[in-house]
């Protein structure tokens, strides 16, 4: 018995060793935690504009019959900055329907930010106490929903969206060629 | 210096580790040695009372018999512990062997793939120079200034297009290396006046790489290299991106294609050219095999007409016949001395015939010396000089060279190890 109390110290190590070996040799992406909103109506939505003197944002903007990129983001957020390039050319050439919402990020630092970098959004949001994130299952920002005409959601990204998500998700949904 | 802080760290906790588990050893010995001295004194002292009559003699045979059972008991103990130690030894042996192997092993381990002399990236660092070439390290380049002078001329001049192009430069460089928005504006619009203008066109590939579309990118990059004089300054930063965003990308860059010298030799027509591509791979081998065969027969004839030589060099090289490429390449240049992009491709020819770890020959050095005399920062020449160098003795001249190329080698070239390796075997 007292035997087996010692080797539980060196069995733990070998298990997490072999989570460890496992984790970095099967390709799983460890930031990948899955989202349950994937498949189900979009979740509220109730928000302030973000650019002065518009409508506030409504749960009838995400069900106009055609597809709806919403995009997460904060003014303070380093990744978003990488992703912008994407959503702008998004906007510009593919002429997507995109609305942004700024998170937990001051009216002022938000509309500056875009006002530097360009502003892709069709519609944007103000969500300042981060009320609506939670409703949507955000971890952080950026993140970006697909959303279909219907409103019911079909991707969640989690972290900025690159180069692979445009040519092989993005694009397709938007031709309405992935469901 | 932090890796000799982690290895004293180490070598402290494998010490802790080991001083108890070796004391604990020498320990068992002792204690059987001491308990046999101190019974030994007790019988001198019972021997020495019942002499002098101060304890009767039954009284003194008892205690003597109890000490003398006392004694056997501690010698019992200490042999049955020691059995017991003997019967399973790797009990014994095993932890220290294991606080010694760890170790020994994260070691070895580290030799074989550390790199100790990898410069240090902190985060601060990391992405401020992503895509801002002119913001070198410990050269502050002024944003300020240049969007301040851009938008005081674009006042003046609404479309001034050098004014657009620095404006969209300098928005760029402002937001870290992202194009934004209002950059690729000032940028498009730059454009339309100077269809040309180099640092406009790189801006708006980095655009539409940063933007997911890195083949409308790559696609403009090579134009703009294609487009650019062989020495032109940018054109080594220019390839390094095509080569990083394409690698970002996944896709195959074909290298660039080469200008062809004019020459008196026929090229091949058109047709002949589609008639070719239809072939299947082996006899379009052969059948180029035996143009380059025919060029170098009627060279042969015309051994004045030094751009048909620069042809067959290229030809044998692209056939991988690095001897005859490097012999043709000597031939142009004792027609007219070559520039240094040729000497490039010559030194190329040159060793790509040596065999792994094999010394330049004396005709390989000499076409390097001239290309490192024409480009002193030529990685090719820097490297297989100071292969040559040491080979001859030179080690400072080896060592010098070395140094040199590792500290122009971006932090993750794979040759970096390798390079490393020989500078330390060398005595650097």
């Amino acid at each position: 018995m007292r035997r087996l109390l010692f080797i539980l110290p060196l069995l733990t190590l070998a298990l997490m060793a072999g989570f460890f070996a496992w984790s970095l040799t099967s390709g799983r992406d460890p930031a990948s935690i899955g989202s349950v909103m994937v498949g189900r109506p979009a979740p509220k939505l109730d928000l302030p504009a973000l650019r002065p003197g518009e409508a506030p944002l409504t749960d009838a903007d995400l069900r106009t019959g055609k597809p709806v990129i919403v995009n997460f983001f904060a003014s303070w957020c380093t990744p978003c900055l990488a992703e912008h390039p994407l959503f702008t050319r998004l906007a510009e050439r593919e002429g997507a329907t995109i609305i942004g919402i700024a998170w937990k990020n001051k009216r002022d630092d938000a509309l500056a930010w875009l006002k530097k970098l360009g502003d892709p959004f069709k519609l944007a949001g103000l969500d300042l106490d981060a009320r609506t994130g939670l409703d949507w299952g955000l971890s952080g920002v950026p993140e970006t929903y697909l959303i279909d005409g219907n409103g019911i959601v079909r991707r969640h990204y989690r972290g900025p969206i690159t180069e692979r998500d445009l040519t092989e998700t993005i694009l397709p949904f938007l031709k309405g060629t992935v469901k | 210096m932090l890796e000799f802080l982690l290895a004293l760290l180490t070598t402290a906790t494998v010490g802790a580790l080991l001083w108890p588990l070796l004391a604990r050893r020498l320990d068992r010995h002792d204690r059987l040695q001491a308990e046999l001295a101190i019974y030994r004194d007790q019988l001198a002292e019972l021997e020495r009372e019942r002499a002098a009559g101060s304890l009767p003699a039954a009284e003194a045979a008892a205690a003597r018999t109890e000490i003398e059972r006392r004694m056997l008991a501690a010698g019992d103990a200490a042999a049955a512990s020691r059995a017991a130690t003997r019967s399973d030894a790797w009990h014994k042996w095993l932890p220290p062997a294991l606080s010694l192997f760890v170790p020994l092993l994260a070691l070895g381990l580290y030799l074989q793939t550390g790199r100790p002399g990898l410069p240090a990236a902190p985060f601060a660092d990391r992405g401020a120079d992503r895509g801002a070439p002119h913001a070198a390290p410990g050269q502050q380049f002024d944003v300020a200034g240049l969007l301040k002078s851009a938008r005081e001329r674009l006042k003046e001049n609404p479309d001034d297009p050098e004014a657009l192009a620095a404006l969209g430069e300098g928005l760029t460089l402002e937001a870290g290396g992202t194009v934004t928005g209002p950059a690729v504006d000032a940028l498009r619009r730059a454009l339309k006046a100077r269809p040309d203008d180099v640092g406009t066109l790189y801006y708006l590939g980095l655009h539409e790489a940063q933007s997911g579309d890195s083949r409308a990118a790559i696609a403009r990059w090579r134009e703009l290299e294609a487009k650019s004089p062989p020495d032109a300054p940018w054109l080594g930063m220019l390839r390094a991106e095509i080569a990083r965003v394409a690698k970002a990308a996944g896709i195959e860059v074909p290298p660039a294609a080469q200008p062809t010298p004019q020459s008196t030799m026929p090229t091949p027509s058109r047709e002949q050219q589609e008639a070719m591509a239809q072939l299947p791979p082996e006899q379009r081998q052969q059948a180029i095999r035996t143009m380059v065969e025919g060029l170098a027969a009627r060279l042969a004839d015309a051994p004045q007409d030094r751009a048909g030589w620069l042809r067959l060099a290229n030809a044998w090289k692209v056939l991988g016949e690095n001897a005859n490429a490097a012999d043709a390449y000597g031939r142009a240049d004792t027609l007219a001395p070559v520039d240094a992009r040729i000497l490039a491709d010559w030194a190329e020819a040159h060793v790509r015939q040596l065999a792994p770890g094999a010394v330049p020959s004396p005709q390989a050095v000499a076409v390097l010396e001239r290309l490192e005399k024409a480009e002193p920062r030529n990685a090719l020449a820097l490297f297989y000089l100071g292969v040559a160098a040491e080979a001859a003795g030179n080690k400072p001249a080896a060592l010098q060279r070395w140094k040199t190329l590792l500290a122009l080698l971006p932090a993750d070239a794979p040759i970096r190890g390798m390079l490393e390796e020989r500078i330390k075997a060398a005595g650097g």
